[in-house]
């Protein structure tokens, strides 16, 4: 096993001990990357990558990241790096500064590999919907398989073993969702915790920083070298770095699962696995307990969503209008342009969910539908709020199936669509701690649970999932440590 | 049919802050096209917004001078529409609550009191200059981003006289709190005009018409003035006005249709979710206000009060800031007031005036014009002499009694030296004073005459006349 396959606690260790050198990491890095099967891919930083790594001689004691090679979702910023969140209207666009997060990773010497596919401008969940076309699932070696999305390429990077983990967005369940059908730690923080300055926003009010691991403490761990408030980020919390305390034992935690959302979900298998998680919860210590949510606020989560997210979407996209910068479009007035740029820049996805925000935002519709949404969602989380007054989580299956095949189309007015493929996006409405750990597998494919906590608590959320990290042994998965074990 | 105008104004003010509203880029009004920005005043993606502090502290102090409510939380919210000159595609507003509201301003109209109550001021962000060529337009993006408030009235207003009035309130407001330049040829002030006429009377508005792009507050009244009689004749003439922009034509002297207002756009505004609202507690609303500077109206009081200054003195001290500020100091200087504003009114408002400067540029320091001013005072220089020395000092600034006397300039006040050198004239020319004491008046000319020509021109004139005119009549 190569070291690449290990957590990035452990490749410290190794490169502290001088067993491994960053070059040789990011070498097997990019040879991996370069055989890539999957799409995972908007751009390879080999270049940029070899050259960081030789210049990393001495290994940095303190410094988790130091070495550590990473991708990125193609949506973050990156200084004289293409950058097209996986548009055409974005071709060709060399941003002028640098995210944040990027910043704090280069801060911390860890090395860029590349930067991944997504759903165009982050918006969709199959993987599909990028300029580059579909992105497979290397779980599946037939190729049928979606990988989820919208941080596609981000979780194929880390799952296929490229690196050991990689950075997303999710607005409404696109980190934690492909971590469920990639086998997959998939966490994002409480809203404010990590600044969003230099990710092409899709809806701020939404939108989270993410990440793919592949153990817990690796979460908590990259959590804290992103956190933290930023004077570029007005929304950046001013809040005490998490303190973690991983143990087998959750002594007193409360544990709330949602009955309406167990009941929306039909594989037995997969429940049946939930329920043995459940059962090593209380073993740990934990009381589990089944608790009520409102049926028609969880039916209200889809809609709910569409109709926010699509409305701040299509304001914070009304800068891609092809007068400053991406490809050049001709015309002979100013709208002309930008008619011409925005229609042939995206794709007709997009268009629909632009109309989409649109019309919610239009004065005689703002009232019934966006302004409505506001206040259902405000509903959702006073709802959420309930159950925290007792329960330090609530824990959940991520998805109720499997990765769904390219060719399966869901019935959008199923209670199954509708509750447990989304109710992830309640994280986002509440701005909660909500991480995706791998729970089993079904036919060959993996599939997850979810633990959110209250909002600031990352160390309860991580420290639950840790748990059932151990009872499940699913630790440092990939398809390079499938095939081996 | 006798029938009035109803008119509001909304006038957008350009602040002089160090940086934008949302971002870090200076504000500058100089600088080459395109070079005073960041990412985020080109609409780059994943950039943020964050508050200018500093242009929120400015909004509470105009909103304290136009009595407005001030709010407890300031919201943002995002105007939706495209243009080229909008690099994100929406504006950051205030709409649904600006953060001040319901307050009023009373203003001199022909030295009446006439109050105008103001509907709101909020805080948004400028747009970006369009530079329009034959064929091809150019954008410059310096501008994008610079802090605004926008100032809207009730239709309280019914002149151009009295348009122009509040126009020049709100001037000297923003400029004596140093918020903004305030000036309307440079277009840190702009002011739209809303304007309807209706049979006196009646309650309900007339159709609005809009005029844009006026550069002068003058401009302001008369584009007003002949938008009135404009719709005025066609309402009499049964025309109905359109609802329309218009345009003034300073060389034709009327309004011109820019464009006809079909339905209005729907800006679908919405709350910035970039920007949480932000408490603007009680303490720091007090302390905005207390950091304000003086408005013109509390210093005219002063000048007249503390300094005896006339009305008339005390209102041209407090049109323009710095020149009030020079007075000021003037004053805190010396305490010939009376003189200090002459001198600032007179010989210094014309210099500035004919090179065409403003009162920033005026090169003679307030400690050297008050030495200037005391040397008046005080009989050593005479007028003549003293605006000669002015001419001398503005070309080059320097201590005025150090420079009058290398120059020899100065009036020789000493009695006792004037009386010994009259003495000696008259010794030297007994005809003159028998010429005297028969009545021929010119002997005295020719006396001083004299003493000049003794004296080098140096002895006070007065001071000379009444010792010779003592000693004449004593023989």
């Amino acid at each position: 096993m190569h070291w690449l396959d290990h957590s990035i606690l452990e490749i410290h260790q190794a490169l502290i001990q001088r067993q491994v050198t960053p070059l040789q990491l990011v070498e097997e890095a990019l040879k991996r990357a370069k055989a890539d099967e999957w799409n995972t891919f908007e751009k390879i930083t080999e270049e940029i990558a070899i050259q960081q790594a030789k210049s990393l001689t001495t290994p940095e004691v303190n410094n988790l990241f130091w070495g550590i090679p990473f991708v990125m979702k193609d949506n973050f910023s990156t200084k004289g790096i293409e950058t097209t969140a996986g548009s055409n209207i974005l071709n060709g666009y060399v941003p002028l500064y640098d995210a944040t997060v990027y910043d704090k990773l280069l801060k911390a010497k860890a090395i860029l590999i590349g930067k991944t596919t997504l759903d165009e401008l982050a918006m969709g969940g199959t993987g599909m919907t990028g300029h580059k076309g579909y992105q497979y699932n290397p779980f599946d070696s037939t190729k049928t398989r979606q990988i989820g999305g919208s941080s596609s390429g981000s979780a194929a990077a880390v799952s296929s073993g490229m690196v050991p983990f990689s950075l997303g967005s999710d607005t409404g369940d696109s980190v934690r969702k492909p971590a469920s059908y990639a086998g997959l730690v998939g966490f994002k923080p409480t809203w404010g915790r990590i600044s969003r300055f230099g990710l092409f926003p899709f809806a701020p009010s939404l939108d989270h920083v993410a990440y793919f691991t592949r153990s817990v403490e690796d979460a908590a761990i990259l959590t804290n070298v992103l956190s933290g408030e930023d004077a570029m980020d007005a929304t950046s919390a001013n809040q005490a770095l998490p303190v973690y305390q991983f143990s087998k034992s959750i002594k007193g935690k409360k544990i709330a699962v949602i009955q309406e959302v167990m009941d929306s979900i039909q594989n037995p298998l997969m429940i049946q696995r939930f329920q043995q998680t459940l059962e090593a919860l209380k073993k740990a210590g934990a009381q589990v307990d089944f608790v009520h949510y409102p049926l028609s606020l969880l039916q209200a989560i889809y809609p709910t969503y569409m109709t926010i997210s699509c409305a701040e979407a299509t304001s914070n996209n009304a800068n891609l209008d092809g007068l400053k910068f991406g490809p050049g479009y001709q015309g002979k007035t100013y709208q002309d342009v930008m008619m011409q740029a925005r229609t042939e820049g995206f794709s007709e996805l997009i268009k629909r969910r632009f109309v989409i925000g649109s019309y919610v935002l239009m004065k005689e519709n703002q009232q019934d539908l966006f302004l409505r949404a506001q206040r259902v969602r405000r509903m959702m989380v006073e709802a959420l709020d309930k159950i925290y007054q007792n329960y330090d989580v609530i824990y959940l299956p991520a998805a109720p199936t499997i990765a769904p095949k390219f060719t399966d189309s869901s019935d959008r007015l199923s209670s199954q669509y509708l509750i447990a493929d989304s109710h992830l996006a309640l994280g986002n409405f509440a701005g909660l701690p909500s991480v995706t750990i791998p729970i089993g597998f079904e036919q060959s494919m993996p599939f997850g649970g979810n633990v959110m906590g209250r909002a600031f608590e990352e160390s309860t959320t991580l420290e639950i999932a840790y748990v059932i990290e151990q009872f499940t042994g699913l630790k440092n998965l990939s398809i390079q440590t499938r095939k081996q074990g | 049919m006798n029938v009035e105008a109803v008119i509001g104004l909304e006038i957008h003010v350009e602040m002089q802050t160090k940086s934008k509203m949302f971002s870090a880029a200076p504000v500058t009004y100089k600088s080459e096209p395109n070079t005073a920005v960041v990412p985020l005043d080109l609409g780059h993606p994943g950039t943020m917004p964050v508050v200018n502090r500093q242009a929120i502290i400015n909004a509470i102090q105009v909103c304290h001078a136009l009595h407005l409510n001030i709010d407890s939380q300031l919201w943002f919210d995002r105007k939706n529409y495209f243009y080229p000159d909008l690099p994100k595609g929406y504006q950051i507003t205030q709409n649904a609550r600006p953060i001040g509201s319901e307050g009023w301003i009373e203003v001199m109209v022909e030295n009446q009191p006439f109050k105008i109550r103001i509907e709101r001021l909020h805080v948004e962000e400028d747009t970006a200059m369009q530079h329009h060529y034959e064929g091809f337009t150019l954008v410059d993006y310096n501008r994008a981003g610079i802090p605004l408030m926008e100032i809207v009235t009730k239709p309280d207003i019914r002149n151009g006289a009295q348009a122009a009035a509040f126009v020049d309130a709100i001037r000297q407001i923003v400029s004596f709190l140093k918020v903004s330049s305030g000036k309307m040829e440079e277009g840190s002030l702009r002011c739209d005009v809303n304007i309807s006429v209706r049979p006196v009377g009646t309650e309900k508005f007339g159709t609005k018409v809009e005029i844009k792009n006026l550069n002068s507050i003058a401009n302001v009244q008369r584009a007003i003035d002949v938008e009135m009689l404009r719709q005025e004749r066609s309402l009499i003439a049964g025309i109905p006005v359109q609802q329309e922009t218009r345009r003034y034509d300073e060389l034709k002297k009327e309004t011109i249709m820019m464009r006809k207002k079909t339905d209005a756009v729907d800006y679908k505004y919405f709350t910035e979710p970039n920007l949480l609202p932000i408490d603007l507690s009680k303490d720091f609303i007090a302390g905005a206000i207390s950091h304000s500077l003086p408005l013109a109206t509390t210093k005219r009081s002063k000048y007249q009060t503390q300094f005896s200054l006339s009305e008339y003195d005390a209102i041209q001290l407090t049109q323009d800031v710095y020149v009030s500020e020079y007075f000021d100091r003037l004053t805190s200087i010396g305490n010939h007031y009376k003189l200090y504003a002459n001198w600032l009114l007179g010989d210094i408002a014309s210099f500035l005036n004919k090179q065409n400067l403003t009162m920033v540029e005026f090169p003679i320091q307030p400690q050297e014009m008050v030495g200037l001013i005391s040397m008046i005072a005080k009989g050593d220089l005479s007028n003549k002499q003293a605006k000669e020395l002015f001419e001398l000092m503005i070309k080059n600034p320097t201590d005025p009694r150090q420079l009058a006397e290398k120059l020899n300039m100065l009036q020789i006040s000493d009695e006792i030296y004037i009386t010994q050198q009259v003495q000696e004239v008259l010794t030297a020319n007994p005809q003159s004073i028998i010429d005297f004491q028969q009545g021929k008046d010119r002997a005295v000319g020719f006396l001083i005459g004299q003493i000049m020509k003794k004296t080098g021109g140096k002895v006070n004139p007065s001071l000379t006349n009444q010792i010779l005119m003592k000693l004449l009549k004593s023989k």
